[in-house]
């Protein structure tokens, strides 16, 4: 049986015939393989190794250089608030703590929340500081109580079906 | 004072407007609106129908004086012209890998016309004879995928794009290529590796790419605003393109202000304009009143400049190098009285610590080293030997590297310890 659904499958076959080299292809592919599952395996390298003939130690290189791809299991959501000068000098420090003791507290009295949160470099967003992205989604101007106010509205939503998938592959 | 044109007085930014003419239109995005409002893709009809030859295109925007907008500022049709003429492949290549703290123009380019990127890619790839150009942007901008996406699909929906464009002959096919968080893949030869599928480490010029780019072949590698402007170039001439700026930085320039400021945005403005000008009366100055302490005008490698430095200093290649600085991607980042330099230096020491690539040693080291001593002085751990080996560890960095982000680490770290060194001294043991 093919190791990846038949969606990801289609999706993979599309992207090795789309560039000059099968090599190129290998970005893109740990995007969809992400997309789907939210977080890339060692399987999952081994899987495009065997079944697309990708070289296993190419996408390592790719997979250990590129701080987009996660190596390990996320939760749900990713609070990523931009910490470079621009966002700095309007209080992004102050938004990551407050997300961050807000997760904690949640963690605290036994309620955890699907968020974890991280402060990264420039998302190139710098008049509307600060700016952050939860998951694929841009919000800018983000204060801490605007970023508490997010962490309720996604937190009251369905999870995402990558994080679904994710969480159901852990229990296989 | 600085000797301002005539015509800059009394006029507004918005009156100066080459490549946002769209701005402010609902659809903006829309092939129609692009058609209807913009002039669009008569440029290209022009280039294909009128019997302009490559040569013809290369020689216009060459006259036009347009500078790459990247950063670097090196003539646009100087660079096409080092490509190899005859058959073969060739490559062309967008750069928007926008991660320069402080720059989010390419953005907002994407934002509102995102066709004129389509079509100054297809006309430049006319000129140098790509077959297949690539826009290569950042994986986390995943709005500004979707609007090229949707452009290019529209271009090609139209005849613009494909194996005989308006008839003419003339092949050309166009993707996107989305990177997957890299700071280091904004550098030309970079980018070429993470397109190639690899790590996005810099190889050693030369060869360069217009020689020997993507996959071996000759490949130009250009900011998005560079292409974005060309059809304007095209239609209107270099002449009237020529009347915007100044004689050595000819045309208009977007510039993303940021920091705490009254309106911060992109604004279009030609170059030679006034810096304080910007800052205080089409900006609104600084939030609750706050005083100006220090600018840094081109992203954040560009070394800072004082308040006192700006006062004189115009918007254009020429004036920001005289006073010591950069226009680089023409980020204006605004700092206040009250922020202390030490902790600008950690936070820019922060950036490039992490976005180094690794492949050199000076560089993988020598950002690692600032930022630690940085981190060092703000915590009142560090000595004044320490304080001064920053200097030290940035004259190894500059020019002994591969690419230069050691370079952008090092000058603005040297930048601000010679500027600011009073403000460190109560940091300091001993």
């Amino acid at each position: 049986m093919p190791y990846f659904s038949q969606e990801l499958t289609k999706i993979i076959e599309g992207y090795l015939k789309r560039y000059e080299t099968k090599r190129s292809s290998i970005l893109p592919i740990l995007h969809a393989v992400q997309d789907e599952k939210d977080w890339i395996s060692d399987q999952d390298v081994d899987a495009l190794d065997k079944e697309f003939g990708l070289s296993a130690v190419d996408i390592r290189e790719v997979l250990t250089f590129y701080t987009m791809y996660r190596k390990s299991p996320p939760k749900p959501y990713r609070f990523e608030i931009c910490k470079s000068i621009s966002c700095w000098l309007l209080g992004a420090n102050e938004t990551i703590l407050a997300v961050r003791k807000e997760i904690e507290k949640a963690e605290k009295e036994g309620r955890p929340l699907p968020f974890e949160v991280h402060g990264v470099e420039c998302l190139g967003q710098c008049g509307y500081a600060p700016s952050t992205l939860i998951n694929k989604d841009r919000h800018n101007n983000v204060t801490p109580e605007k970023a508490l106010a997010l962490i309720k509205e996604y937190g009251s939503k369905e999870l995402p079906k990558a994080a679904i998938n994710c969480a159901a592959n852990a229990k296989k | 004072m600085p000797v301002i044109k005539n015509e800059y007085l009394g006029r507004k930014p918005d009156e100066f407007r080459i490549l946002l003419g769209l701005e402010g239109h609902p659809d903006s995005r829309n092939l129609k609106t692009y058609l209807e409002k913009s002039n669009g893709y008569k440029a290209l009809e022009k280039v294909l129908k009128g019997g302009m030859s490559p040569d013809d295109v290369i020689n216009t925007v060459k006259a036009s004086g347009l500078r790459g907008r990247g950063g670097a500022g090196f003539p646009t049709g100087l660079k096409w012209s080092f490509v190899p003429k005859g058959q073969g492949e060739k490559y062309l290549i967008t750069n928007f890998d926008e991660g320069e703290p402080g720059t989010y123009k390419d953005c907002y380019i994407s934002e509102v016309t995102p066709h004129s990127l389509v079509e100054g890619k297809i006309i430049a790839s006319y000129a140098i004879g790509a077959q297949k150009s690539y826009i290569y942007i950042r994986g986390e901008f995943y709005n500004e995928i979707k609007w090229c996406e949707k452009a290019i699909q529209e271009a090609y929906d139209a005849g613009y794009l494909g194996d005989n464009i308006m008839g003419s002959g003339f092949k050309h096919h166009m993707d996107v290529y989305c990177g997957a968080g890299a700071y280091i893949c904004g550098e030309e030869t970079g980018l070429i590796s993470s397109l190639e599928g690899k790590k996005g480490q810099p190889k050693l010029k030369p060869p360069f790419p217009a020689v020997k780019g993507y996959l071996g072949k000759p490949t130009v590698v250009n900011n998005v605003e560079s292409l974005a402007v060309v059809p304007w170039i095209i239609n209107n001439g270099p002449d009237a393109y020529k009347k915007y700026g100044t004689e050595k930085s000819p045309g208009t320039k977007l510039f993303n202000i940021s920091g705490p400021i009254v309106h911060p945005g992109c604004y279009e403005l030609p170059l030679g304009y006034p810096l304080m000008r910007f800052i205080n009366e089409d900006c609104g100055g600084l939030l609750d009143g706050k005083k100006l302490k220090a600018v840094i005008p081109g992203g954040s490698s560009a070394p800072v400049l004082t308040a006192k430095e700006c006062e004189n200093v115009t918007l254009d290649y020429e004036s920001i190098a005289s006073a010591g600085s950069m226009l680089g991607s023409g980020a204006i980042i605004v700092i206040p009285e009250g922020v202390g330099m030490p902790s600008i230096l950690e936070n820019l020491m922060d950036f490039y610590s992490h976005e180094s690539c690794g492949q050199c040693t000076p560089c993988r080291e020598g950002t690692g080293w600032l930022y630690k001593i940085s981190k060092h002085i703000l915590k009142g751990n560090a000595t004044r030997s320490e304080f001064e080996r920053i200097n030290m560890v940035a004259n190894n960095m500059r020019g002994k590297t591969i690419c230069v982000l050691s370079d952008a680490a090092a000058d603005p770290a040297r930048a601000i310890i010679a500027k600011y060194a009073h403000e460190f001294e109560p940091y300091l043991k001993g």
